[in-house]
């Protein structure tokens, strides 16, 4: 169970901050949602938080264990964190199995070439296809997938981290973006599967129903600070919230 | 039949030079443009370790493949820095200096005069001296390479690789620390490579720094671009159609003298007739 | 005192051919955004188109490098229309372009070599001394540092002050945005490579006159000119100009300790140097 807090976080593009100051605690095998308008630097959270772009300034603080400063590209998952993307962001020319497969597999080189787990490998990853109903599209290419499928890949890719105890803290990205009602329900179960099994998730939602159904905790970001938090049912009565939402 | 041998063993080399070439650009999606670099320490090497050093070719030739990896190692470090455009440039100006190297290193390689004599193979009694056994040689090497590249293609770490060719920042983020990745085939590539350049110098038994310019990278990256980057059969097949494909001119009356700058501007036309009308060549898997 | 004057002297004449291989390469880059190695063999072709008028049909020398720049400029226009027009319309990414040019760059160099054999060809050129600040320079020399300076104060007029140049900054700024409000970007683009090439042209030709030719002088001639560009900044006409007076200065310079064949090799370590150390060049655009 892995419990995430930032504190003062800052992150400037051309020295315009997209998180500006921001210190929230997130607890642990929870679903906290994050939302807030367009612009208001969620999806820069999550790409700091992965490492994927370097802290400005702040620290961030897994399990309180001793600060980061920095996290290196790459060492995200010893952290615990994995995540999705916004904009899906597959193994474009690789078959679905080699997506979900390559996160499966060990780290270090002597293993990569020298497989020994192979067999294992391959269960974990027919029982994340099959949770997901991608196994029958096992050998697509991830290019030739449907726009929904390609999302549910993305969660695959997840379960996969999790499969191999990489992944206590889950930031999801805009998961049901676009999602026909059948597919929401698969990956909103997923989710609540997740939180069950001590997982910690990070959702980044604008749909203010699944909000309300999934959420233990909501966090209101605007302008890359801070603007509210509590349970769904406060959060989303307030004004300045609401005001956020539509003053822009 | 010496020159159908002659053509065949030309052929077999460049196949190796093509699928160590398809490891980095078409598995891994880093478009070198310094093969020839690796490929000319190899020959050099095992040029100058036979001849002033009197060492058994296949020692020496392990030796070069060693250097090889080694210079690879070096540059792959400041290469890994680099992606897309910048990545070729960078690796062409490798190129450019290594060939710099052989060419004013006077003291070790002759520069421009080459090193001549360099003697055939010869292994516990068995001497390839003759160009019908050398075939068989070439032959195996072949076979070699091409098992190592499908057991590359094939593992987790082939998978790895094609992963970073698809979206470096993603799998990054799953955990891969994906510069030791693209540094290690780096290495395998330029130490087959290197075994290749021993072969082709021991075959011609003279080599000058002019088989290893730019050019020469240039030339097996169209072998692998024809062939069908991400493919292996594809690059042993490209490297069949880009020996013969001079030859077949040649047969079409074009005179002899003009055979390096005909060989060139098949390559160079088929280059841009690839980019055309079929970037992913004949059996790829992968386009750039 | 003197060598001094001279390695100064040289440094700027090596700069200005370089600048002047790196302002098309520079203005084809900012329309186009990638590296195009055919730029090279257009002005090799340059160069050639002066020595056939001039040698085998016994023109006139101006005339003959009046042509030789335009024929150099169709070149270019040509590589547009026939290669990279088709491979932009179908949106292919910049490696493939690269790797057409350069294929462009292989098959017309070799062309060359089968017209004009791999012999390398000289002009019957005046070899004329001049004396500044104690250093010797040829009359070749002279014009390659006027060339190298008039044309960068021109190509800096042009994009400030002309249609075209408002034109060409708005592709070179975006694309999309240019074209949406109303610029045919793809004949801008043609001219620019018109323009480019025809630069190249000019630096073949003095080339020529100054050392003589040979098929593969593109290459050399385009590697500086990509590295000078690279140093000075992508994509802006005074960054070129300001890294190829960089890398003629360290060449020569460079040359006095270390043997001139190593010219090459010093040039692409310095390029490594700045990618490594300040990848945005010395002027950011
Ligand atoms: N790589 C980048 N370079 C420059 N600016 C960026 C970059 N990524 C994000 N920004 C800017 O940072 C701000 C926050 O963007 P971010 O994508 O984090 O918003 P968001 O909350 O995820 O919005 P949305 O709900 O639309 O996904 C925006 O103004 C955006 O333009
Ligand atoms: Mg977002």
């Amino acid at each position: 169970m892995n419990k995430l807090e930032t504190q003062d976080l800052v992150k400037r593009f051309a020295g315009v901050a997209a998180i500006d100051g921001l210190s929230i605690s997130i607890e642990a095998g929870r679903i906290t949602s994050i939302i807030g308008p367009n612009g208001s630097g969620k999806s820069t959270l999550v790409n700091v938080l992965s490492g994927m772009l370097p802290i400005d300034g702040g620290l961030v603080v897994v399990d309180a264990q001793p600060p980061l400063k920095s996290i290196r590209p790459s060492k995200a998952p010893s952290y615990g964190i994995t995540r999705t993307f916004q904009e899906v962001r597959l193994f474009e020319q690789m078959t679905v199995l080699d997506n979900v497969l390559v996160v499966l597999t060990e780290r270090n080189l002597r293993s990569a070439f020298f497989e020994r787990h192979r067999a294992h490998h391959l269960g974990q990853a027919e029982a994340v296809l099959t949770r997901t109903g991608l196994w029958g599209k096992r050998g697509d290419l991830a290019v030739n997938l449907s726009y929904g499928q390609r999302k549910l890949l993305e969660i695959a890719r997840v379960l996969a981290m999790c499969a191999t105890s990489q992944a206590g803290i889950i930031l999801f990205d805009e998961p049901f973006a676009g999602l026909f009602p059948q597919m929401v329900k698969t990956v909103s179960s997923i989710i609540k599967e997740l939180r069950n099994s001590g997982i910690t998730a990070v959702l980044i939602e604008h749909n203010m129903d699944l909000i309300r159904e999934l959420s233990d905790h909501v966090i209101v970001m605007d302008s890359g600070r801070l603007l509210a938090e509590g349970s769904a049912a406060e959060v989303l009565e307030r004004r300045d919230v609401i005001e956020a939402y539509l003053g822009e | 039949m010496e020159y159908a041998i002659n053509l065949a063993i030309l052929f077999l080399i460049y196949a190796i030079l093509g699928l160590s070439l398809n490891l980095v650009v078409g598995y891994t999606g880093l478009l070198s443009t310094a093969h020839a670099a690796f490929y000319g320490i190899g020959a050099y090497a095992a040029a100058i370790l036979v001849t002033s050093h009197n060492v058994n070719f296949f020692m020496a030739l392990l030796a070069g493949v060693l250097a090889s990896a080694l210079a690879a190692l070096l540059i792959g470090v400041v290469l890994s820095r680099f992606a897309g455009d910048y990545y070729a440039l960078v690796s062409l100006g490798f190129n450019v200096i290594a060939y710099s190297v052989l060419l004013n290193w006077q003291g070790l390689t002759r520069g421009p005069l080459g090193i001549p004599g360099i003697s055939r193979p010869y292994l516990l009694g068995l001497a390839f001296s003759s160009n019908g056994p050398f075939l068989v040689l070439a032959l195996i090497f072949l076979a070699m390479a091409y098992i190592i590249s499908r057991f590359i293609a094939g593992s987790s770490f082939g998978r790895v690789l094609k992963a970073i060719r698809e979206d470096e920042g993603a799998i990054q983020v799953f955990g891969y620390d994906t510069v030791r990745y693209k540094l290690a085939v780096f290495v395998i590539s330029a130490a087959m490579a290197a075994a290749a350049g021993a072969l082709f110098a021991s075959y011609i038994t003279f080599i000058d720094p002019s088989s290893f310019t730019v050019m020469e990278s240039v030339f097996i990256l169209a072998i692998i671009i024809l062939g069908g980057l991400s493919n292996l059969k594809g690059s042993v097949l490209g490297a069949a159609i880009m020996v013969l494909l001079p030859e077949a001119l040649r047969f079409a009356g074009f005179p002899a003298s003009m055979a390096a700058e005909l060989r060139q501007a098949v390559y160079g036309l088929s280059l841009i007739l690839l980019m055309l009308f079929r970037p992913q060549g004949i059996l790829g898997e992968y386009r750039l | 005192m003197e060598i001094l004057s001279q390695l100064i002297v040289n440094s700027v004449i090596a700069g200005a051919m370089y600048a002047l291989m790196a302002l098309g390469f520079n203005l084809i880059y900012s329309v186009t955004r990638f590296f195009n190695l055919a730029h090279g063999v257009a002005a090799a072709a340059g160069g050639y188109a002066v020595f056939y008028l001039t040698s085998s049909l016994g023109q006139n020398v101006y005339i003959a490098t009046a042509a030789g720049i335009v024929s150099a400029g169709f070149l270019g226009y040509g590589f547009d229309r026939l290669v990279f027009l088709r491979l932009r319309r179908r949106k292919t990414s910049s490696m493939v372009q690269l790797v057409a040019s350069l294929g462009l760059l292989t098959s017309v160099q070799a062309v060359l070599a089968i017209l004009f054999t791999n012999e390398f060809q000289t002009f019957p050129a005046g070899h004329t001394l001049y004396n500044v600040l104690g250093g010797a320079i040829t009359g070749t020399q002279t014009a390659v540092v006027a060339s190298g300076f008039f044309i960068t104060l021109l190509l800096a007029l042009i994009l400030r002050h002309t249609m075209f140049g408002k034109a060409v900054n708005a592709v070179s700024d975006d694309a999309e945005v240019a074209r949406i409000v109303g610029i045919d970007t793809d004949r801008v683009t043609g001219r620019v490579f018109f323009m480019g090439s025809a630069i190249a042209g000019i630096a073949g030709i003095l080339t020529g006159f100054d050392t003589g030719l040979g098929p593969t002088m593109g290459m050399g001639l385009l590697l500086k000119g990509v590295i000078a560009c690279i140093i000075g900044g992508m994509g802006n006409v005074w960054g070129g100009t300001a890294g190829s007076m960089l890398l003629g200065f360290a060449e020569n310079f460079g040359i006095w300790k270390i043997p001139g064949q190593w010219k090459d090799a010093i040039s692409f370590v310095i390029l490594i140097a700045f990618l490594l150390l300040r990848p945005e060049g010395m002027i950011k655009k």
